[in-house]
């Protein structure tokens, strides 16, 4: 079978049918990412055909210097960015903590944990869901990105990096900000 | 270590990226804290929540993608099996090759088995037949009509059975004798 690098070579080298193969392995993917940045059906399915534009806008001048989904992903995160950044959204506000609030770190509800259940088989009731959701969609968009590349999409913390440009040490925080956000949130709305 | 200064590191170790030195300091930490084992739970299932939020892929999406990059010239169009110009031919070529099909069955029908007539029936069989005195027009031996009588009798045993005597055959050309004719006798020899 051949690698995502080979078949993006052989696209940059006319072939359609190469297109066509890193278009089945990868849209999904490409899908899921836009949806959890944006958080709308709508605006998932907009920004996702802009990331495969760009992708093969990008191919004549493509050099396999890194992993081809490293890359894939660079392209989507900017693609997102400057979708949210069109409808001004205000990507860089950290939501501030009500004093006292979550400063030790135990949030009001518990959340099903992998004591409760299997992580993997966890059901999320629909209401539950959409609030996850909603939440998600109000982190500052670096810590989002930062938190959907690594938990959603597989990457490592070196990889993300890559993506967003910054150091492994800057994901890390990213990702533990993006949890305390996200847990001070839902249990705001839980408690509510 | 309190509990303020491992959160990051109980963060980094849910997802495998802890250091080893890290995560002996984390393990060691959730031994005697449960409020931080707590913790660590609920940071694993808001972990998990992110990839419950999968979305579904668009109907047509892959269509309107294709079309929108054809659209705009980064990608080329898909070569057609049959392109316009081929389809000229398409008609004119079905129909020679269906009439050159019918040609053939007609021919086979053409070469087809001829119905046995009164005449004809002792063409088909496996013995070889020898022209006949009147086809050959040439004077045969006494052992050629001899043999003529010969196949005339395995074509068709019931005219040997019928007459029920071999002697009673006339294998001979009127005037013949298979013996040598007698001096003596003239004519014709036999009973």
């Amino acid at each position: 079978m051949r690698t995502d690098e080979e078949l993006m070579r052989l696209f940059r080298d006319g072939s359609r049918e190469a297109f066509e193969e890193l278009f089945a392995r990868h849209h999904r993917a490409v899908v899921r990412f836009a949806w959890r940045m944006t958080g709308d059906p709508s605006a998932a399915e907009d920004a996702a055909q802009e990331i495969f534009l760009r992708i093969a806008r990008a191919a004549p001048t493509y050099l396999p210097t890194a992993k081809f989904t490293t890359w894939m992903y660079t392209v989507a995160r900017r693609a997102t960015l400057n979708y949210l950044r069109d409808t001004k959204e205000d990507g860089e506000t950290v939501p501030i903590l009500a004093e006292g609030e979550g400063e030790d770190g135990i949030y009001p509800v518990q959340l099903p944990g992998p004591d409760d259940r299997n992580p993997e088989q966890v059901v999320w009731e629909a209401q539950l869901k959409e609030r996850f959701r909603a939440a998600l969609g109000e982190l500052p968009e670096g810590h989002r990105a930062a938190f959907v590349l690594n938990r959603g999409d597989g990457l490592s913390y070196a990889e993300v990096a890559q993506v967003l440009g910054v150091t492994v040490e800057a994901v890390k925080t990213r990702i533990f900000r993006a949890r305390e956000m996200l847990l001070s949130r839902l249990s705001k709305d839980l408690s509510a | 270590m309190d509990c303020r200064d491992i959160r990051e590191s109980i963060s980094a170790c849910v997802d495998g990226e802890a250091s080893p030195g890290e995560a002996a300091s984390v393990r060691e930490h959730l031994a005697s804290c449960g409020r931080c084992r707590a913790l660590e739970r609920q940071m694993r299932a808001v972990g998990e929540g992110v990839r419950q939020l999968r979305g579904a892929v668009p109907d047509r999406f892959r269509q309107k993608v294709f079309a929108r990059l054809e659209s705009e010239g980064v990608l080329a169009k898909r070569k057609k099996l049959f392109p316009a110009a081929w389809r000229w031919t398409a008609v004119p070529l079905a129909a020679a090759a269906a009439l050159g099909l019918f040609l053939l069955t007609s021919r086979e029908a053409v070469r087809g088995p001829v119905p046995p007539g009164p005449a004809t029936a002792r063409v088909e069989t496996s013995v070889p037949r020898a022209p006949s005195p009147q086809e050959n027009g040439a004077a045969l031996s006494i052992e050629d009509r001899e043999m003529l009588a010969l196949l005339d009798i395995l074509e068709d045993p019931a005219a040997f059975d019928a007459n029920d005597d071999a002697e009673g055959v006339d294998l001979l050309a009127p005037g013949d004798s298979a013996d040598p004719p007698d001096p003596l006798r003239g004519g014709r020899g036999g009973a």
